[in-house]
């Protein structure tokens, strides 16, 4: 596993002698053979199959690969690129490797877990911030490698502080009430009795193990759990304890297999250094991460509206809830109350925070700004106001949080869940309400298809961008029959023509393509219409000023209309050309 | 026909005001501006984050990025102006407080800030290209107050004196200075490189010569080297006190240049208190301060290393060839080694048992100890001195430290065949005259020997050993084959010598008395009956006896004598008054030693079992001697020793020295003939040279007498001149 840090710290690996070719409009087979990670990673961001083939049943990997683009095939494996031994595509991946340096990678790659989905991501972010854990987690640093979570936008080091420690033979390990009530029986009968208002609980029993007990916390985090094998025989202790059924059974298991191992091996491998490594998708769904942190929000959710009525007429801010009103519903160790639209919503800071920068800066300037300035009662939760922002949205968005799902979307939602995902920086949310919307738009009319272009440019929604366009380009003369599809190209910037963008000429070495994600609508447009004309290369050129052409027709009739609209007074437009 | 369109793009009414809006950029703007101006003025408890964030975001989201971008940083600017104008105000001494108060401030206020617009800082700055806002932030601070004209030069000035005014022995407040210090690292390395260490290290060299400069004038060499440890100290602290710690190679550099490198010179050699007057008065603490302050600077070792070569070298010089010291060779090998502990015990202490610092004490002794010829000579003595007597009742440990100076003495020499040479003569006297202390220190040294100089060297001192064991198990045949027949007369002990392995002279062989021939006729009949082929021949000068005699008053002694006593001694029980001719005639035993034992027997106070007339010191031709009837001694054994001769006179040691020649002839010839073997052919100087090479363990060869024995080689034919060129060999045969 270091091996795979020997790999990356290196700069000049990524600098190839040659300046590498952009294909600015190759699909991703292309990309990944030019070593363009531009395009690349324009490409999975838009959500294209990693895994996919093409028509001579080479997966994209291979073609990195091959190519010896290690930038490349590293964003391929960590965007979930299958590269497994003894597989046909994973072999030959090996056998094209063209350097030992993207060998190693494979290798790497191999006998890593995929990565974490969002949410596991996150909280495992979080817990590892934590000082203690931290500190733990680098001496071992050698064997557990940090899994490309780079969904999250890179979380700022300003760590979220846990609310509870324990030690264990002397060692800390800090954690969060909330999570560990979710996932575990006995954790939950604890918090609510014995270790009501303790700060760090101290084990002095000498045979509980640091390493189980981290391991089972790392596991309640990050639904992955990565013990040595040595230690097992301890964890299924704390599990019987924990009440973690599902996962002392998986374990047990797994011990006697490894006993069985053992014999077979001829005890010849050191078994402390081995680790076993399991997925939360090894677990039934009940006992998986998303699935604990549902039920926990089920819970305050219900304790929210129960709440919202015996506040019904307390007009104000403050949400009283007070010790005895507690005792009244099951405890949902709620530390933070959020308002939205009147309606008040019990949640949890660390789940806020870690899912998302703006609640933890939120959460954590409390004092500095107006919203601290009302101190509440000791025994009442902070409250924080959200406004612009319906509450259907707010229990949607804070759905996903909890639990990385998303269940009925209805597509009229689905602009103000992209303008929260953006507004509270949850940008994985974005990609799932626009799985979501993706259905609907097959059905929609032109004109609401225009509408969803600028919405999805607007909020930098790739998938549905990409969709819009293609859909526009292959039934260019559909929309420009359109008046709507007319009235939005007045409201874009216009084409930027470019000769360089409209040729796949290479490009200059060197030349500026980090503008592709936010690219000129209409210059998109352009290119995508140019291949679904199917034009001959040579004459790409001539059809583009063609398209511009058309596009200068299209604008002046959109003008002509505008001017005809007598109730149309927005002046305040920006006059082109 | 709009009104469809309106439509379109109005299903969030919320979203759309915006566009609606024209002032609506202007508008979100100016609640932001006013936020950032509040929070500079810490009224942020009067804003709500949540409104502020919201409005960043619906900014950006339409695309009034690029407004909001240069808005933050004109604010900034301006504002920054402001606290430039404020801190350039201050009064001198408040100067930095205020200065690191607003930088504190400043920090605060830009974190806020940043959150408000983390909006802009994910989406519109990377994919813009711009600078992220806290960066952004400290750019602005840097230019606009670290490098405002004002300000720059005063901040740099403040620092620079507070660290003058720290050396000068003042408290300074550390604290601020850390944060002051701080803050320019935070701004950038560049910042902190440029804007004051650069000129820190200036200031510190010129601060450092001065203060040296005065140091070197008014104190010695010790008072200086703590000085200037003192304040390197100082400045190691003060790094890691307020400065960067990459600074401090730098700043260390400054000062060893300044304080140590530009007056090593004159340190080490200083009079009356430099290295050499260190050295002397073994002033370990100095000397370990000054290899640690010297051991910073390239040269400083060297320098130390040469002063102090030179010195040893001059000492041991003065040593070996002060003809006083000369006198008591035991007392001179003494004077080698105390010399030699000193000088480890400093490298060891003072020196961190520095490598070369050991080789170069080892390369002075070498120098010095093979200055006089005498060396190899007096070291064996001093062993034989140690191996007799010096060891008793000392534990093994001890004798093994003893022996292993001595080995290292040994080590230097390099004539070590003479070394061999006397070495061998005085354990065989040490051996026949059973004077050694311990065999098992006699025998250690040998080993050691062995393991110095191979087995060769060793192999007849080895052999010297083998005959004693061998004499003593020949004996006790003897004695069970004729004992009892002899069991009337003397007892007699003989140790059987190899020939070759033992130094003995060719001996004339005195008369001995006759009882004693008698048992020796019948040893020499025993043994070489069980041996058949050898040849004996009795060395009569070196054994020893052991007599009985009654004298005057009835007095019995036990007389532990010489053979040559012996049978002086026995010629008395015949008469009691022998002139020397007599004597002479009688035993023919060689001048010189008759008149040694002579001498022992009558001239020696307390015992004098002779009385000589005339009573003088020397024997002279016609003196004559008498049996001394008056003898009387407290012991009842009285051992009469040899006038020995400790060290060696003039004509024996011409002597050895001759034999040692002879000896090395036939080394070094077949050293060459070695070489030669195989190289087959080889030039003059290649030969001396790798002779030279050959031999080093031994001795250390005269290229005159290589030449000789070259010679003497192509006399013999073994080797030849080649014909063109005469510098040439070629080995024939």
């Amino acid at each position: 596993m270091s091996d795979l840090d020997d790999i990356f710290l290196d700069a000049d690996d990524f600098k190839s002698c040659l300046p590498l070719k952009k294909v600015p409009y190759g699909d991703v087979f292309e990309a990944s053979r030019a070593g363009d990670v531009d395009r690349l990673k324009y490409l999975l961001e838009s959500g294209v199959n990693v895994n996919a083939r093409d028509q001579w049943d080479s997966v994209a990997l291979y073609y990195a690969c091959l190519a010896g683009h290690l930038d490349a095939a590293r964003m391929l494996l960590e965007s979930g690129a299958i590269c497994s031994e003894h597989t046909f595509d994973g072999d030959r991946c090996h056998y094209a490797a063209l350097n030992l340096k993207v060998r190693k990678l494979l290798k790497a790659f191999e006998a890593r877990p995929p990565p974490l989905g969002p949410l596991q991501g996150a909280l495992r972010d979080t817990f590892l911030a934590c000082w203690a854990n931290k500190k733990f987690f680098e001496q071992s640093e050698g064997q557990v490698p940090i899994s490309g979570n780079s969904e999250n936008g890179g979380s700022s080091p300003s760590d979220f502080p846990p609310d509870v420690v324990f030690y264990v033979q002397g060692r800390p390990i800090e954690a969060h009430r909330v999570i560990l009530t979710a996932r575990s029986p006995f954790f939950e009968q604890k918090f609510q009795t014995e270790w009501k208002d303790r700060k760090e609980v101290r084990f002095s029993k000498e045979k509980l193990s640091y390493h189980a007990l981290y391991s089972l916390i790392h596991f309640f985090y990050s639904d992955r759990l990565d013990i040595a094998v040595d230690d097992m025989e301890d964890l299924v202790r704390i599990c019987k304890v924990c009440k973690c059924l599902s996962l002392q059974k998986v374990l047990e298991k797994e011990l006697i297999h490894q006993k069985y191992a053992e014999y077979k091996a001829l005890r010849d491998v050191d078994n402390s250094q081995k680790r076993f490594i399991l997925q939360g998708i090894s677990l039934p769904e009940e006992d998986r991460l998303p699935n604990a942190l549902h039920k926990i929000l089920q819970i305050a959710l219900v304790n929210s509206n129960s709440e919202q009525n015996l506040n019904h007429d307390v007009d104000g801010l403050i949400c009283l809830v007070s010790s005895m009103q507690i005792s009244e519903f099951e405890d949902d160790l709620a530390d933070v109350c959020v308002r939205v639209d009147k309606k008040i919503f019990r949640c949890h800071q660390v789940i806020l925070a870690s899912r998302s920068e703006y609640f933890k800066a939120r959460l954590s300037r409390m004092k500095d700004f107006l919203e601290g300035r009302d101190c509440l009662p000791d025994n009442a939760l902070p409250c924080i106001e959200e406004h612009d922002l319906t509450v259907g949205a707010f229990k949607k968005m804070i759905e996903y949080m909890y639990t990385d799902g998303l269940k009925d979307i209805d597509p009229d939602q689905a602009e103000e869940m992209f303008d929260a995902a953006s507004r509270y920086l949850l940008f994985p949310l974005k990609r799932v309400v626009a799985d979501a919307l993706l259905p609907h738009l097959e059905m929609v009319s032109p004109a609401e298809l225009c509408h969803w272009l600028v919405l999805s440019d607007m909020y930098g929604v790739i998938k549905i961008r990409e969709y819009c366009l293609d859909a526009m380009a292959c039934n260019f003369e559909t929309f420009a029959d359109t008046q709507e599809f007319r009235a939005m190209l007045l409201t874009l910037p216009p084409p930027s023509g470019d000769s360089a963008l409209r040729t796949t000429a290479p490009s200059a070495p060197g030349a500026e393509m980090g503008s592709t994600a936010e690219g000129n609508v209409l210059d998109d447009l352009r290119e995508k219409w140019l291949e679904a004309e199917a034009a001959e290369l040579d004459e790409r050129d001539e059809s583009a000023l063609l398209f511009d052409k058309r596009l200068e027709m299209l604008m002046q009739i959109a003008e002509q209309e505008r001017t005809d609209g007598l109730e149309c007074n927005i002046s305040s437009e920006q006059e082109f050309i | 026909m709009s009104a469809p369109k309106k439509k379109n793009f109005q299903i969030e009414a919320f979203k759309h005001r915006v566009v609606v809006d024209p002032k609506y950029a202007e508008k979100t703007w100016k609640i932001l501006e006013h936020a950032i101006h509040e929070i500079y003025n810490h009224n942020a408890s009067g804003l709500s984050f949540e409104e502020l964030y919201r409005n960043a975001y619906n900014m950006v989201l339409h695309k009034f990025g690029e407004k909001l971008y240069s808005g933050l940083v004109s604010t900034m600017t301006a504002h920054l102006k402001e606290i430039a104008k404020h801190i350039e105000s201050t009064q001198g001494g408040l100067f930095l407080e205020e200065l690191n108060r607003i930088w504190a401030e400043h920090n605060k206020a830009l974190q806020m800030i940043r959150d408000i617009l983390m909006y802009m800082d994910r989406t519109f700055i990377p994919s813009t290209h711009k600078t992220p806002v806290h960066e952004l932030g400290l750019n602005l601070w840097r230019d606009n107050i670290i490098h405002s004209s004002k300000i720059h030069k005063r901040l740099q000035d403040t620092l620079l004196e507070l660290v003058q005014r720290e050396r000068t022995g003042e408290v300074i407040n550390r604290g601020l200075m850390r944060n002051v210090i701080q803050m320019l690292m935070d701004l950038g390395s560049s910042v902190y490189q440029e804007d004051f260490e650069k000129p820190f290290l200036d200031v510190s060299a010129d601060f450092y010569r001065l203060e040296s400069q005065q140091y070197i004038e008014c104190c010695d060499c010790g008072d200086y080297l703590k000085k200037a440890e003192k304040r390197l100290m100082e400045e190691i602290e003060r790094v890691s006190h307020y400065l960067d710690t990459k600074s401090e190679p730098k700043l260390t550099n400054v000062v060893e240049k300044q304080m140590i490198e530009s007056h090593m010179h004159r340190l080490v050699h200083m009079e009356n208190s430099g290295l050499v007057n260190m050295i002397v008065n073994d002033k370990y603490e100095d000397l370990g301060r000054m290899y640690n302050l010297l051991r910073r600077v390239s040269t400083g070792l060297a320098l130390i290393r040469d002063v102090m070569t030179s010195h040893i070298r001059e000492i041991g010089k003065q040593l070996v060839t002060d003809p006083e010291k000369l006198k008591d060779p035991v007392d001179f090998v003494q004077r080698l080694l105390d010399e030699k502990d000193k000088h480890d015990k400093i490298i060891s202490l003072a020196f961190n048992n520095d490598k070369t610092f050991q080789n170069a004490l080892n390369s002075s002794f070498e120098f010095f100890i093979n200055l006089n010829p005498r060396s190899p000579e007096f070291i064996s003595l001093f062993v034989d001195d140690k191996l007799r007597k010096g060891l008793k009742g000392v534990t093994e440990e001890d004798v093994e430290i003893i022996l292993d100076k001595v080995m290292m003495l040994f080590r230097y020499l390099q004539e070590k065949d003479v070394f061999e040479k006397y070495y061998k003569q005085h354990l065989a006297k040490r051996l026949l005259s059973g004077k050694t202390v311990s065999d098992d220190a006699e025998r250690s040294l040998i080993v050691k020997l062995k393991t110095e100089c191979g087995y060769q060297f060793t192999s007849k001192l080895e052999g010297m050993f083998t005959d004693m064991k061998t004499s003593q198990d020949t004996m006790q045949g003897f004695h069970a084959a004729v004992g009892a027949d002899l069991a009337e007369g003397p007892s007699l002990t003989v140790q059987v010598l190899t020939t070759g392995s033992w130094p003995t002279q060719s001996v004339n062989t005195c008369n001995l008395p006759s009882e004693i021939l008698g048992v020796c006729d019948r040893f020499k009949t025993y043994y070489l009956g069980t041996h058949t082929g050898r040849r004996l021949s009795w060395q009569t000068n070196m054994g020893t006896a052991d007599l009985k005699a009654t004298f005057g008053k009835g007095q019995k002694h036990e007389l532990n004598v010489s053979t040559y006593q012996m049978c002086i001694l026995m010629l008395f029980n015949k008469s009691d008054r022998m002139s020397y001719k007599e004597i002479e005639q009688a035993t023919e035993i060689p001048a010189s030693d008759l008149k040694r034992c002579l001498q022992s027997l009558a001239c020696v106070k307390g015992k004098n079992v002779l009385r000589k007339e005339p009573m003088s010191k020397d024997i002279a031709e016609d003196d004559a001697f008498y049996f001394n009837d008056k003898f009387s001694s407290k012991f009842y054994k009285v051992k009469i020793g040899t006038v020995v001769a400790q060290k060696e006179s003039e004509p024996e040691k011409q002597e050895t020295r001759q034999r040692v020649e002879e000896d090395r002839k036939p080394q070094i010839e077949a050293a060459i003939v070695r070489i030669m073997k195989s190289r087959r052919v080889l030039d003059h100087n290649n030969i001396v040279a790798e002779v030279t090479k050959q031999l080093q363990s031994r001795f250390l060869p005269n290229p005159v007498v290589i030449k000789k024995r070259i010679e003497s080689l192509i006399e013999r034919e073994f080797l030849e001149r080649d014909k063109t060129d005469r510098k040439l060999y070629r080995y024939l045969a």
